[in-house]
């Protein structure tokens, strides 16, 4: 392969400035994802190999097709500079094919452009999509904690919390101690974006730059945690939120709710004494709600745990199973959990994700929700009266 | 993907006059009824006196109940079958009136004569405490009045942009409602309505005691001028549909323990004879029109025994 049939010397871009068409250029990106495949030629059934994925430099993330790869050393982290790859473009958004036509090798981290934050577009945190990246928020920290996961064989700690701005609120996971307190107003760049169970989370990694700056227009973490609650028909038309307040009547229970048994390892639940990933397992009895709240305007799925749930009922996990022993049917405690729940009025706060069914409130906490009733008459007198 | 119907929040006086069907098309599509007063109802929640509970039917195989549920405004009939064990129970448990909140989806029933009867059929039910049942009731007048101040809105105004209606926060089901409710009811007085929930709200206030369902008054009913029917004469591949459907009634209900025809293994029948979904519907319904066939339980159906009409 000889440069010196190239018409002029390739320019070196961006991944969010790709187009298609354009003269010969050329990027520094790394590898998010690959997978190799093989594929057959029709003319002759020969095989020809194939490694496909995600690339990306702090820009923007791209589909990549790189058509006879060196057998080894590409894998997800590597950084590849790309002199020459094709350009193209699949259901609006850009992807590069490399070719015969296109040098591509391996190069150093240094290598990566550095990333003015100024240069990237400022986003609002209702306007955050997956899997959007190269872009600049100025947001507050509502909440912070620290949990330690398993990564493969090591431990690793990761801070998880809520982000939020005048637009909404959304929830991140650190990968880096970025000493974040609740309060601190960041403006943060090099961060990139993932669904996890229909809700968009923010990830910060080493690549991430996080920069503490003065006050802004941002809401105060008590203003969010302290939202009045929002309508159903709100919730279920707004994107998945870190912090939503709903305020509504119990008017179901979705299976499984009850005396369910959980993986002991990965707390799943057992179906017939099986775990979807660890296979037979002796599961751990446990309680859960899943609760239908509905405030007339829409209806939500409240994933209530165990604490709440027995809370709520008034019966203790040890209690369900004392009962279970007498009269082993677990659908009569599920009738007894409605039983006790429907119709009640529950103020609930949590994060909100969705899914074809719906929108899931994962519960930071649930409180009944009484109603002044003599003020309530009042006002509904008043209202009544206005047009008499 | 079909979103969950919310309950709305009605009183007995708007389930009475929700008689106008939307029925919706196509695979497990949900069924609305339209109220003058901006409702367009699937799943319903109701707070008010329970009745005990009555069976209907003499199959045995396949027991359904009724009872009513009173509040301030009026009367509806609540039902619940095999297919709600839970909330059947619930029906079945009570021996004297109480109060209670339903949750449960709107079934409409037209009879001869235009007569348009509106129930309940439980989903979930359970005897509350007055203070509960007070409290779901403030709801249901709150939810109300909003709807009755956007058809005030919207009336004179139909050119309005949704967009300004949901920027208060206005649900957008509400406004497909209220379009709808002025669409079908044009002629609608909304004052009676809106008096009914005095009285709802004297009970909220606690001014009001429980309020007794009157013994032994049937279901209510809403009394609505039949449509003048088009006297166009029916065609003869209509009047082919009309004897299948009537032959298999026949078969199905000599053939069932109680004598009525079930509506769906009915519909299934002559499905499998080539008479298939909304036509089929049609026809039933043309029949009952013409008072050729009859449905006194929810589902059950059988011939019209009119002496008179007998030849």
């Amino acid at each position: 392969m000889s440069a010196t049939s190239e018409p002029s010397a390739p320019r070196e871009v961006r991944l969010k400035d790709l187009k298609v068409g354009e003269g010969p250029i050329e990027f520094v990106a790394r590898v998010v994802t690959c997978e190799r495949r093989e594929v057959t030629r029709k003319s002759d059934g020969g095989r020809r190999p194939l490694l496909s994925g995600l690339l990306s430099d702090g820009t923007a993330t791209v589909r990549f097709t790189w058509w006879d790869p060196p057998r080894e050393g590409i894998e997800r982290g590597t950084v590849l500079r790309a002199v020459g790859p094709e350009v193209g473009e699949y259901r609006g958004r850009t992807e590069v094919t490399f070719n015969w036509k296109s040098r591509v090798g391996p190069a150093s981290e240094a290598e990566l452009p550095r990333i003015n934050p100024s240069d990237l577009p400022a986003k609002q945190i209702r306007d955050l999509r997956a899997p959007d990246e190269g872009f600049r928020v100025v947001v507050r920290v509502v909440r912070v904690s620290e949990r330690s996961v398993a990564v493969g064989e090591e431990r690793r700690v990761v801070y998880e919390g809520i982000l939020s701005d005048r637009s909404g609120s959304i929830s991140f996971s650190a990968w880096s101690d970025f000493r974040l307190r609740p309060g601190d107003a960041l403006e943060i760049v090099g961060a990139y974006l993932r669904t996890f169970r229909g809700a968009t989370q923010v990830v910060l990694d080493e690549r991430a730059a996080v920069r503490r700056i003065d006050e802004a227009d941002l809401p105060r973490p008590e203003e969010i945690l302290g939202a009045p609650p929002r309508s159903m028909a709100r919730v279920e038309e707004d994107p998945a939120g870190a912090s939503v307040s709903v305020e509504g009547r119990v008017v179901g229970l979705l299976p499984p709710s009850g005396l369910v048994y959980r993986c002991p390892q990965c707390r799943r639940s057992v179906q017939g004494g099986i775990c979807r990933l660890h296979g037979t397992v002796t599961g751990e009895a446990d309680l859960r709600a899943r609760i239908v709240l509905d405030d007339g305007t829409g209806a939500v799925t409240i994933n209530a745990g165990r604490e709440d749930t027995e809370r709520l009922w008034g019966v203790t996990l040890e209690t369900c199973r004392a009962r279970l022993r007498e009269q082993p049917d677990p659908t009569l405690l599920e009738g007894e959990l409605l039983e006790s729940l429907l119709g009640r009025r529950l103020r609930v706060r949590g994060s909100s994700s969705k899914d074809d069914f719906g929108v899931t409130i994962t519960p930071d906490s649930i409180e009944p929700a009484e109603i002044d009733l003599e003020s309530t008459a009042e006002e509904l007198s008043n209202r009544l009266g206005g047009t008499h | 993907m079909p979103r969950r119907e919310p309950a709305w929040r009605v009183t007995a006086w708007e389930l009475e006059a929700a008689v106008e069907e939307e029925r919706g098309s196509g695979d497990r599509a949900a069924s609305y009824l339209i109220s003058p007063f901006g409702g367009r109802l699937n799943r319903v929640l109701l707070a008010g006196t329970l009745s005990p509970a009555e069976p209907v039917g003499r199959d045995e195989s396949q027991p359904f109940w009724r009872a009513r549920l009173v509040d301030p405004t009026g009367t509806v009939v609540v039902t619940a079958g095999s297919f709600q064990p839970r909330a059947m129970a619930q029906l079945r448990a009570g021996t004297e009136a109480r109060p209670a909140l339903v949750v449960g989806k709107v079934h409409l029933y037209r009879g001869r004569d235009g007569v348009a009867y509106v129930s309940v059929r439980a989903e979930a039910l359970r005897a509350v405490a007055e203070a509960e049942e007070r409290s779901a009731l403030a709801e249901s007048v709150g939810q109300s009045l909003d709807r009755l101040d956007l058809l005030a809105r919207m009336q004179p105004n139909p050119g309005v942009e949704p967009d300004t209606y949901r920027s208060e926060g206005i649900p957008l089901l509400w406004l497909t409602a209220a379009r709808e409710s002025l669409r079908r009811f044009p002629e609608a007085d909304r004052a009676p309505f809106r008096a009914s929930l005095a009285a709802a709200v004297q009970r909220i206030a606690g001014q009001t005691g429980v309020v007794v369902p009157p013994p032994s008054v049937p279901s209510v009913t809403i009394h609505r001028t039949p449509p003048a029917a088009a006297k166009t004469p029916p065609t003869a591949a209509e009047r082919a549909e009309e004897s299948l459907v009537l032959a298999v009634l026949d078969q199905v209900a000599e053939a069932s323990l109680d004598g009525y025809a079930d509506r769906r293994e009915l519909l299934a029948r002559v499905g499998s004879q080539g008479l298939t979904g909304p036509r089929a519907e049609a026809v039933l319904a043309r029949l009952e029109d013409e008072e050729e066939v009859e449905e006194p339980i929810v589902g059950k159906l059988r011939l019209r025994t009119d002496p008179a009409r007998e030849t």
